[in-house]
């Protein structure tokens, strides 16, 4: 067996399969720094990859799908903010709000724009291997190697996890979001507009998590697909960053962890011999989430929210 | 009469009481003229459509009235079962979305004691009684893993239940209920899924001609005990008193002398069980087992009509009712050319509109407050 290669493609699909979940968990980082908790991921990620293939079709071009993805991700967000950053409404009432109407109301669109149920056509995508990023020379060294043909995506959440570390730790910017997201009263007092910085945070979030909807139909796939989007990636997602103590960092680990389990359940099916072959198929697939609660108990301690997470503000006066 | 309304509606008496049924009514309607809108910028005739849905909704009287006042009240005990099962952990400061996995684990459970050969011959009455208490045990106790996590460790219970969610589901589906599966019926018998219930495990029909059976009854019998319990009981004061400090840890009831560890696991437990109760009620009242591939949403529903209900046990029964109601007039809604998930949008528009809920008191008070003031 040749092991380079093995060990590559076991770290490129954990990569692909993280992608969109870290999408998500950035997505709600930098929400819930602010003090607005983003239970809508799910949602918006179903909205994005359905827009990012409307787009695509449309256009014949998934960049076009790229932006009209973003686009949705930034209207929803802005809907949230409204809901609760501008009239202080309950930001989990918002959050299942626009999952139940993605649930409902992509279906809806697919029958409408596509006329099919379950399935959209098929459409140009980031993961056609002419428009993979390409890195050839890293092919044959181990670990490396599984660098060298990813999609954007991948690149891009990777690439995002630094940023969002760097925006949140070491700028005035990311000092605000987290000031907003303890202790909003006092930002304000030292002349911090909270309500801006909500929204900046709720709409960057939103439009984060968007990018992994897009990273479902365009990256992986390049349809979408009625059951498999976003089929509780959002949720894993925001596991995830709470997992990660609501730093891009820890999500960034948190979704490795989950999507390394997820693809040592896969090896393990494959190369299962004689009595591994009883095992049900049904463990396997349940082993990564098993792991995932064994791993928050054994490593884990407790997990503290932003001090202000999830309480509305409201301005005096 | 205004006493019954401000309990159910708000926490504390306020002069202006009526405003909070008010808010609701006016998040529907203005949901259901959004929602026309929508239908009518897609080309559809959105009149007819809402004639289509609410004509087989089992609200108003007409054809078939009685086959769709049945399933509506069928489709309302199920969503009162996972709505419930998320507002009471939600009084407590809890975020449990494990209704979906608790749903399946009391269908799944219901399904085997239905089946089971030492129950099969039982009296009707003491076979269902029987299984409601096992489905109540171990759809309790599904949830306390999450409830005693939470307790002990401190692991935030969301994740927990969301995990829990999935484990349920592949460990049924792709472990008890596929071909070959333990609890799979035998291939020599053609059924796919687990083998049919015996007959005395099936829920009495109530209402001769439908599928209208107990199961509305039982949840009935639920939601007045959650009501009970939760202001005439300490442990429901208790209850709410942890969900008020939430915010802060629940430091201050702990410091006021709750048991707030013992509180979070009752409660996490009594949740799971209400979630499978419901579950059972699909098994035992309409499928007869649990089929191959159960296409769920009640979990997920159930977030929507507890957060449309406000978290109260009596408007959660209204709201199971109206999101009962939609889904049974959802099929009716395809002869208008329109997808029948469409009652889902509507549903989550209203659950918007519920969260613009301070928007809509602001313009409410606006016209109604002033003209008032103008007559006197």
């Amino acid at each position: 067996m040749n092991w380079t290669f093995l060990i590559n493609q076991s770290i490129a699909q954990i990569l692909d399969f993280a992608a969109p979940i870290l999408f998500a968990a950035l997505g709600g980082v930098i929400s819930e720094n602010a003090g607005v908790v983003n239970i809508a991921l799910e949602g918006i990620m179903r909205f994005a990859a359905f827009f990012g293939v409307w787009g695509a079709f449309v256009s014949k071009s998934p960049w076009v799908g790229l932006l009209w993805g973003i686009g949705i991700g930034a209207l929803l967000g802005a809907f949230h903010a409204y809901i609760t950053v501008k009239w202080a409404g309950d930001q989990i009432v918002s959050g299942v709000a626009i999952n139940v109407v993605a649930a409902g109301g992509i279906r809806y669109f697919l029958e409408w724009i596509f006329k099919t149920t379950g399935y959209s056509p098929n459409v140009t995508y980031f993961g056609d291997p002419a428009r993979l990023i390409n890195l050839k020379f890293l092919e044959n060294i181990p670990v490396l190697g599984a660098f060298a043909h990813l999609h954007i995506f991948i690149w891009l959440s990777l690439i995002l996890v630094f940023v969002l570390h760097f925006l949140l730790y070491h700028t005035v910017l990311g000092l605000r979001i987290r000031a907003v997201g303890e202790y909003p009263l006092a930002a304000e007092t030292l002349g911090v507009n909270v309500l801006r910085i909500k929204w900046f945070a709720v709409i960057l979030g939103s439009i984060i998590a968007a990018l992994g909807g897009v990273a479902l139909s365009l990256g992986t796939m390049s349809s979408f697909v009625e059951t498999g989007m976003a089929a509780g990636k959002g949720f894993i997602g925001l596991a995830a960053m709470i997992f990660g103590k609501w730093t891009p960092i820890g999500a960034m680990w948190a979704t490795f962890l989950f999507a390394s389990a997820q693809v040592l359940q896969f090896l393990l099916q494959a190369i299962a011999k004689g009595v591994a072959t009883k095992i049900p198929v049904g463990f396997y697939l349940a082993l990564p989430y098993i792991l995932t609660i064994g791993a928050l108990i054994g490593v884990v301690g407790k997990a503290v929210a932003p001090a202000a997470d999830g309480v509305p503000y409201k301005k005096e006066g | 009469m205004k006493e019954v309304f401000g309990r159910i509606f708000i926490h504390r008496r306020e002069e202006n009481w009526w405003m909070n049924l008010l808010v609701p009514i006016t998040s529907i309607i203005i949901a259901l003229i959004v929602g026309a809108i929508f239908i009518a910028s897609t080309g559809r005739d959105p009149i007819l459509a809402y004639k289509l849905m609410f004509g087989a909704s089992g609200f108003v009287p007409g054809p078939y009235f009685k086959t769709h006042f049945a399933e509506m009240l069928l489709y309302t005990a199920l969503f009162a079962s996972t709505g419930l099962a998320f507002a009471l952990p939600a009084r407590a400061g809890l975020f449990s979305i494990g209704a979906e996995g608790q749903f399946l684990v009391g269908m799944i459970t219901a399904a085997f004691f239905g089946f089971w050969k030492p129950l099969y011959n039982l009296p009707s009455f003491i076979h269902i009684t029987i299984i409601f208490a096992i489905v109540i045990l171990f759809g309790g106790l599904w949830g306390l893993i999450a409830g005693f996590l939470k307790a002990k460790k401190g692991i935030n219970e969301t994740i927990i239940t969301i995990m829990l969610n999935w484990i349920a589901f592949h460990l049924i589906e792709g472990w008890l209920v596929p071909t070959g599966g333990p609890l799979a019926a035998d291939v020599s018998t053609g059924v796919s899924g687990t083998p049919y219930v015996s007959p005395s495990a099936r829920l009495p029909v109530i209402l001769p001609g439908t599928r209208l059976n107990i199961s509305i009854l039982v949840m009935l019998l639920v939601i007045y005990l959650a009501w009970f319990l939760l202001y005439r009981t300490v442990f429901g004061y208790e209850i709410r008193a942890m969900g008020y400090t939430a915010i802060t840890n629940m430091e201050a009831p702990k410091i006021g002398g709750v048991n707030t560890e013992k509180r979070i696991m009752q409660i996490m437990f009594m949740g799971g069980a209400i979630a499978a109760l419901g579950g059972s009620f699909v098994v035992l009242g309409f499928l007869g087992q649990y089929p191959p591939v159960f296409e769920g949403g009640y979990g997920f529903d159930g977030i929507a009509v507890a957060l449309i209900g406000g978290n109260e046990p009596v408007g959660i029964l209204l709201s199971s009712m109206l999101i009962g109601g939609l889904r049974t007039g959802a099929t009716a809604v395809q002869l208008a050319r329109i997808p029948k998930t469409f009652p889902a949008i509507i549903e989550g528009l209203i659950v918007a509109f519920i969260a613009l809920n301070e928007l809509i008191r602001y313009l409410l008070s606006k016209v109604l407050l002033r003209k008032k003031e103008g007559v006197a």
